[in-house]
């Protein structure tokens, strides 16, 4: 059996971990920019990671991405991307009430990125009784044979992930962006073994 | 007196989770519904004296469902149950008739002080 085939139970038990993590992400996105966000029901699918460059290209005519890798303990790990659509990421400065010039877009929109995915993945881990540690996150140059490029350069250089896709929607600034997760096949199954552990005590 | 309640979210963990969470010496009739629209034909057919409401939810949300009760006049105090923590949203739950917002993962103990504080215990 795939390592990417979750019972109906651990993909509920796996849905409701993300769902608070991303509750309190987008509470720190929301005190961030003083503002409101939406959230919508995350999406949880195996992907292969060719297909996934192609499919942000395609979903969006042009994106800024923003990635950062993490690693737990007990083989979790995975790679954290932030995407931009060019519209929202160029007018970033202003939604967060940045003077011209006084910090770079790119700047701008890692630090954005850092706050959602370090927020995110410490919520997470802690309902699992785990730690995260990150890399240092990096704007990827944009266009589809440069991400492609990168997403098989990934350190864990797998052919399938399983893909969390989280939007965060701020309704104020016509602002949006997606939080996707790439989980390797290797980190799939300890967090099977983890998501079992919690499903035991219900 | 035997309590009816609804539990309404999406997650079958999250639904048992409020079961597990409720005080043991409340007497209560136990129902359950996976999104906002089972929940309404549940509030619109029988009388519900307490409903747990998640609001990130398929078909309808947490916030539909609160209108909906707004606008049809049905009598039931709702404890909204959320993990989209946001000061924002807790203000705008309450101005939609809840009775209350506890956050998830639900806690037995907050669950009963809130329980406790609004009269059901």
């Amino acid at each position: 059996m795939s390592a990417f085939n979750l019972s109906e139970d651990q993909q509920d038990c796996l849905q409701e971990l993300i769902n608070v993590a991303m509750g309190q992400a987008s509470d720190q996105l929301a005190r961030y920019l003083d503002t409101f966000v939406h959230l919508r029901v995350p999406s949880i699918e195996q992907v292969s990671t060719t297909s996934l460059s192609n499919s942000l290209n395609q979903e969006q005519e042009s994106v800024a991405v923003v990635s950062q890798g993490f690693l737990g303990y007990e083989g979790i790990r995975g790679e954290a991307l932030l995407v931009y659509q060019h519209k929202d990421s160029d007018c970033i400065g202003n939604i967060l009430g940045y003077e011209p010039d006084e910090l770079s877009i790119e700047e701008q929109l890692i630090d954005l990125s850092s706050i959602l995915t370090t927020t995110f993945l410490n919520v997470f881990a802690k309902q699992i009784d785990n730690q995260m540690s990150y890399n240092a996150p990096r704007l990827l140059s944009s266009g589809q044979d440069a991400l492609a490029v990168y997403l098989q350069q990934l350190s864990f250089n797998c052919d399938m992930a399983l893909k969390v896709k989280i939007t965060y929607q701020v309704t104020d600034f016509s602002f949006n962006c997606d939080m996707i997760l790439l989980i390797p096949e290797s980190a799939i199954i300890h967090i099977k073994a983890v998501i079992d552990r919690i499903l035991e005590d219900y | 007196m035997t309590s009816s309640v609804l539990i309404c979210d999406d997650s079958n963990m999250a639904r048992k989770q409020v079961v597990r969470s409720l005080p043991s010496h409340w007497p209560v009739e136990v129902q359950t519904a996976k999104n906002g629209l089972e929940a309404l034909d549940i509030l619109r057919s029988q009388a519900i004296d307490v409903l747990f409401l998640d609001l990130t939810m398929p078909e309808l949300d947490g916030l539909g469902v609160l209108q909906k009760i707004q606008e049809e006049g049905i009598s039931c105090s709702v404890f909204v149950i959320s993990a989209d923590v946001q000061p924002a949203m807790q203000v705008k739950v309450l101005e939609l008739g809840a009775t209350a917002f506890l956050r998830k993962p639900v806690e037995a103990e907050t669950l009963m002080d809130e329980l406790q504080v609004h009269g059901f215990l």
